[in-house]
């Protein structure tokens, strides 16, 4: 008998496993429950067409964006327009924009906790605040004219986003039947703004410059000469017109492909890229959760030619808007920025303790250099694309137009950041097939921007 | 409905408009129920598993053996084994004696048998030669092992009552039930509100008759003396849960689900006194393990298919899965008395009976409960051999055999791909899975009231997804609570088994809690995708007669281990003798005046 009873120790192995099964289950619940829960098929949440049926999204001023009728069918703002330009931060109707707040904070606008799972006793849903601004969405949605492209200013101090645009767009309270390849909504369901990345064109330069002025104890002291092209690492680099001679800060103001293009063949492949890593370009950063795209620049085994190509934002640089405005923000800041974030509160529901201000990224560039590289990008707008479109700003800048081949038009940037005390904002354009970086970019901030700083 | 008074219809009128009428009161009242049930469920359970996880049954002593050096071994199982090794019951430290030298075994009417397990220097009693098929020896008899002698002496009754009041007491079961009854009576309230206008009184009629069962169950068994309760409460508690999934999920299927339970305690009842006499238990093995083939051949011929197994039978209306009853034939033909394990040591028919088993279950394309059998088998054959190389062997015959099986019929490996991956198939092969997690996690910590889910509208969601309807309904912590209780029982079943009065018991004991605990790690870990979902039942709790029927008559396996004194009505309360009964010490006339005595008191 004494063999057998100790052999029953089986039955306590057995045990043991189910019970620690149990235990990873219970581990997963915490860890992954508010996913689980925010599944369409959730008739807890859900309604029977698969939407969101609690919670409303608001924006920062309380405009209501999107709200569930007696019903259970979610409804959105009157105005079309509006409803367009805040698609992807509001989200449509069958969940399709997985970057959208009804789908990414699902679990802020549902109230779900642990304690009670989705059935929360202090009513369904909750009220979601986005720190955006519903009516300069509404600014840049028409300022980009019907163009792809997309639009971010944010407060990089405090990080909220206060403008976030991605087109081509629908109105989500009659969203079209979309067929696949319909080139009028191609890539609709993406928000550029965070998932998408782009040819960067000459709003590179400033990383270019940052590693140049960091690197090269002379660079204010040497003259360049611009003929309209210039050969390096035996590639022709081109400019639009001969720049002629020139210092460093004209060659910034009047973006001369070919002195960039020395200036990155001279830097080299690893200083470059060490430089595009530390300005945050290459990362993702995480918008309450939401992963922006990141960026790539790979020189790796790229000729002396190519270098120079990236060193203009060309070759086979692709960089994100939201990172690029976060960039801008970080020059702004003395080298570091608030990390951007899109909800401003979740009211109602358990009172959960929220964070005031963001986070703040790492140090993107040195403060001096960020202090020079801020002048001179206040010098390009003085000289080059012209201060009074940007009334009461103290504005600093950068265009770029992005060649992207295949016959296209190429894509317009403009970047910057304000260095008003009271308007401590920075922003990212980008318009796809826009031409001219600083007249079709540097249009839509404009407008945006004094919708924003001047009240329209 | 019509028959009731107006009166009483009126009022029931009311209080179904409550909701409606004052929906802030019903709303505190539903948010305070849902953190009262589990409360409730934690105040009656905690108890009853330390209890089971705690309790260490003493040994009962069955006779002494007294040695050379006049000391006396007590004898504290029904089978023991005698000899120099370690491992042996009776250790006897001397040269001469082998390390297994003899085993004595207590039969019906405590007749000891002796059997010598091919010792080298022989056993005698009385100085005669034990037979091969062993020898009858009575109290007095003395027993030479090689040369040592002992005596077989008898327990005074004295002694015996002296242990009985020492040993430990099962808890008080009144406090749970009285907490459990409360449980039922509010989910009947509950469902009370939340039930269609066809069911509204049939449910709560349900959970109230439960109850009433419950009640005369434990004060008829408390009337005839036994004390220990706290198996019975879990399975109550279990069958509750079982009956709140049937009500959301199939009002209709209530009375047949309360029907089951009932027959189920009847079952529990008949094989529990039938475990009491183990000569009996060993002439039904046969039958038994026939029993088990004839009920999977009947599945398999009369079968046909639901969920993908083809393992229901239909009979006058009802359906029927026999390969569950199967299950309990099965442990009655795999558990043997140790007697048995001496004479046939090898497991050549158990393991035919196995094989014939799993083929038909293979044939039925019901692999959740083959799987479930070929661990019963390895719990049972390890219990009986502790031969690891034997097991080893018969493992990888079974991995060879699958690999076979998958080769042949490479659609039940696409079963199963979907495995780890529930979430990227959330439309299809996963859509089980997915369901049961959101709902599950959608429940939290205190679930969102029964009959207040949407899981049950996923199909099986009763049966193989009930732990997800548990976490919906009921929260997280009733739901790792039932799975605990199921635990419990294990860890008390291994507890008990230290004191266990027969090989049998032990094999028996181990096996149904394998079983049980193995069919609650598929059915649990398989609904949330950390296993593969193979369509198992939770014991007890799924909905489903035959699954509720084969839990409760597994459960007797268990009672019938529980030696802890006056505990369990599957064991025989311990005799007192009256006078001496000292078998050849004793004159044969006071011997019959002493068997006549005993009988007065049986």
């Amino acid at each position: 008998m004494k063999k057998i009873e100790r052999r029953t120790v089986v039955c306590l192995a057995l045990t043991l496993l189910l019970l620690l099964g149990l235990g990873l289950f219970v581990v997963r619940f915490f860890w992954d429950g508010e996913d689980w829960a925010s599944f369409a098929a959730n008739r807890h949440l859900y309604n029977s067409q698969g939407q969101l049926s609690v919670g409303r999204v608001l924006d920062r001023d309380g405009d209501v964006l999107t709200w569930v009728d007696e019903s259970g069918n979610r409804q959105y703002y009157a105005n079309q327009t509006v409803r367009m330009a805040t698609l992807h931060a509001v989200g449509d109707p069958n969940g399709a924009i997985g970057t959208s707040a009804l789908v990414a904070f699902a679990g802020e606008l549902s109230g779900y906790n642990f304690l009670t799972g989705a059935d929360n006793p202090f009513g369904p849903g909750n009220d979601l605040y986005l720190t955006l601004d519903a009516h300069l969405n509404y600014v840049a949605y028409q300022a980009l004219n019907g163009k792809r492209g997309a639009v971010g200013v944010y407060n990089y101090e405090t990080g909220e986003i206060l403008c976030m645009v991605s087109t081509p767009t629908f109105d989500p309270a009659n969203p079209p039947e979309i067929q696949e390849g319909d080139e009028q909504y191609e890539g609709v369901y993406v928000n550029r703004f965070l998932s998408s990345t782009f040819t960067p064109g000459s709003s590179f330069k400033t990383v270019t410059l940052t590693a140049a002025i960091e690197n090269i104890p002379d660079l204010f002291q040497r003259t360049f000469t611009c003929t309209g092209s210039t050969t390096v690492g035996g590639e022709e680099i081109t400019c639009p017109y001969a720049h002629g001679t020139m210092d460093i800060n004209a060659a910034f103001a009047s973006s001369c492909n070919g002195v960039f293009a020395r200036l990155a063949a001279e830097l080299g492949a690893d200083t470059m890229s060490e430089y595009v890593e530390k300005a945050g370009l290459l990362g993702h950063y995480s918008v309450d959760g939401i992963s922006t795209a990141a960026g790539s620049y790979d020189v790796a085994g790229a000729s002396e030619g190519q270098l120079g190509w990236s060193g203009v934002g060309q070759y086979n640089d692709l960089v994100n808007p939201c990172a690029m405005m976060v960039w801008m923000g970080g020059i702004a800041g003395g080298g570091r920025a608030a990390v951007p974030h899109l909800i401003q509160e979740v009211d109602g529901g358990i009172p959960l303790p929220s964070l005031p201000f963001g986070r703040e990224t790492g140090a993107l560039i040195q403060g001096d250099t960020a202090q020079v590289l801020a002048n001179m990008m206040a010098q390009n707008v003085v000289q080059t694309y012209g201060s009074g479109r940007f009334p009461n700003m103290d504005i600093c800048a950068k265009s770029g137009t992005a060649e992207v081949g295949g016959g296209k038009q190429p894509n317009a940037w403009f970047v910057g950041f304000l260095r008003n005390a009271d308007a401590p904002y920075a922003f990212a354009v980008v318009v796809e097939e826009g031409g001219s970086g600083a007249s079709a970019a540097g249009n839509v901030a404009a407008r945006v921007l004094d919708a924003l700083v001047n009240g329209d | 409905m019509n028959a009731l008074p107006a009166s009483l219809q009126a009022g029931l009128t009311v209080l179904r408009q409550l909701p409606a009428d004052h929906p802030d009161f019903y709303a505190w009242y539903t948010l305070i129920l849902r953190f009262l049930f589990p409360v409730l469920a934690v105040l009656m359970l905690v108890r009853i598993i330390r209890s089971l996880v705690k309790a260490s049954p003493k040994p009962e002593v069955w006779a002494y053996l007294s040695l050379p050096n006049g000391a006396s071994e007590p004898l504290t199982h029904w089978e023991n084994i005698l000899g120099r090794s370690p491992a042996s019951d009776v250790l006897l430290n001397y040269p001469v004696v082998s390390r297994q030298h003899a085993a004595l075994i207590r039969g019906a009417g405590e007749r000891w048998t002796v059997y010598d397990l091919g010792s080298k220097s022989g056993t005698f009693i009385n100085g005669k030669r034990v037979e091969p098929e062993g020898s009858p020896m009575t109290l007095g008899d003395v027993l030479s092992l090689g040369g040592v002698d002992t005596v077989l002496l008898p327990v005074s009754d004295q002694e015996t009552a002296r242990r009985r009041k020492a040993a430990q007491k099962p808890v008080s079961p009144w406090g749970s039930l009285i907490l459990l009854t409360v449980f039922q009576a509010l989910t009947a309230l509950q469902f009370l509100f939340s039930a269609d206008e066809e069911h509204v009184l049939l449910l709560p009629a349900a959970f109230l008759c439960l109850a009433l069962v419950m009640w005369v169950y434990c004060l008829v068994l408390r009337g005839m003396g036994r004390t220990g309760f706290e198996m019975e409460t879990i399975a109550f508690f279990l069958s509750t849960l079982s009956l709140a999934v049937t009500a959301s999920s199939a009002p209709g299927s209530v009375p047949k689900q309360l029907l089951a339970i009932f027959l189920g305690i009847v079952l529990f009842l008949i094989v529990g006194i039938f475990l009491r006499d183990l000569d009996r238990v060993r002439k039904i093995r046969w039958l038994m393990a026939a029993g088990a083939i004839f009920l999977l051949s009947l599945s398999l011929v009369l079968g046909h298919e639901r969920y993908g197994a083809a393992n229901w039978i239909s009979l006058f209306g009802f359906s029927f899965q026999p390969s569950e009853l199967a299950k309990i034939c099965y442990i009655f033909a795999g558990a043997a008395t140790l007697e048995r394990l001496f004479r046939k040591r090898n497991l050549g028919l158990f393991i035919l009976l196995t094989g014939a088993c799993m083929g038909y279950l293979a044939l039925m394309s019901d692999f959740g409960t083959a799987a479930i059998f070929f661990v019963t088998f390895l719990v049972i054959a390890y219990l009986r051999s502790g031969d690891f190389a034997t097991l080893s062997l018969i493992c990888g015959g079974a991995v060879f055999g699958g690999l076979v099986l998958v080769t042949v019929k490479p659609y039940i490996l696409r079963r199963f791909a979907v495995w780890g991956h529930a979430w990227e198939q959330a439309s299809d092969a996963g859509f089980q899975q997915t369901r049961t997690m959101s709902a599950a996690a959608s429940g939290g910590l205190i679930g969102v009231g029964p009959g207040e889910g949407w899981l049950h509208r996923v199909s099986a969601a009763d049966t193989d997804l009930v732990f997800g309807m548990l976490c919906e309904e009921w929260g997280l912590m009733i739901a790792v609570l039932s799975v605990a209780c199921i635990a419990a029982l294990a860890v008390f079943a291994v507890r008990c088994c230290r004191a266990g009065r027969s090989s049998f018991y032990t094999i028996a004991a181990c096996a149904a809690t394998s079983l049980l605990v193995f069919q609650t790690t598929l059915n649990v870990l398989g609904s949330v995708d950390i296993l593969p979902l193979t369509g198992v039942t939770f014991p007890f709790v799924s909905n489903g007669g035959s699954a509720m029927l084969a839990s409760w008559g597994l459960l007797a396996f268990l009672k019938a281990a529980d030696t802890r004194s006056n505990a369990s009505f599957a064991i025989r309360l311990p005799q007192t003798h009256g006078e001496q009964w000292l078998g050849n010490l004793a004159a044969s006339g006071k011997k019959t005046a002493g068997k006549e005595k005993r009988r007065e008191k049986d």
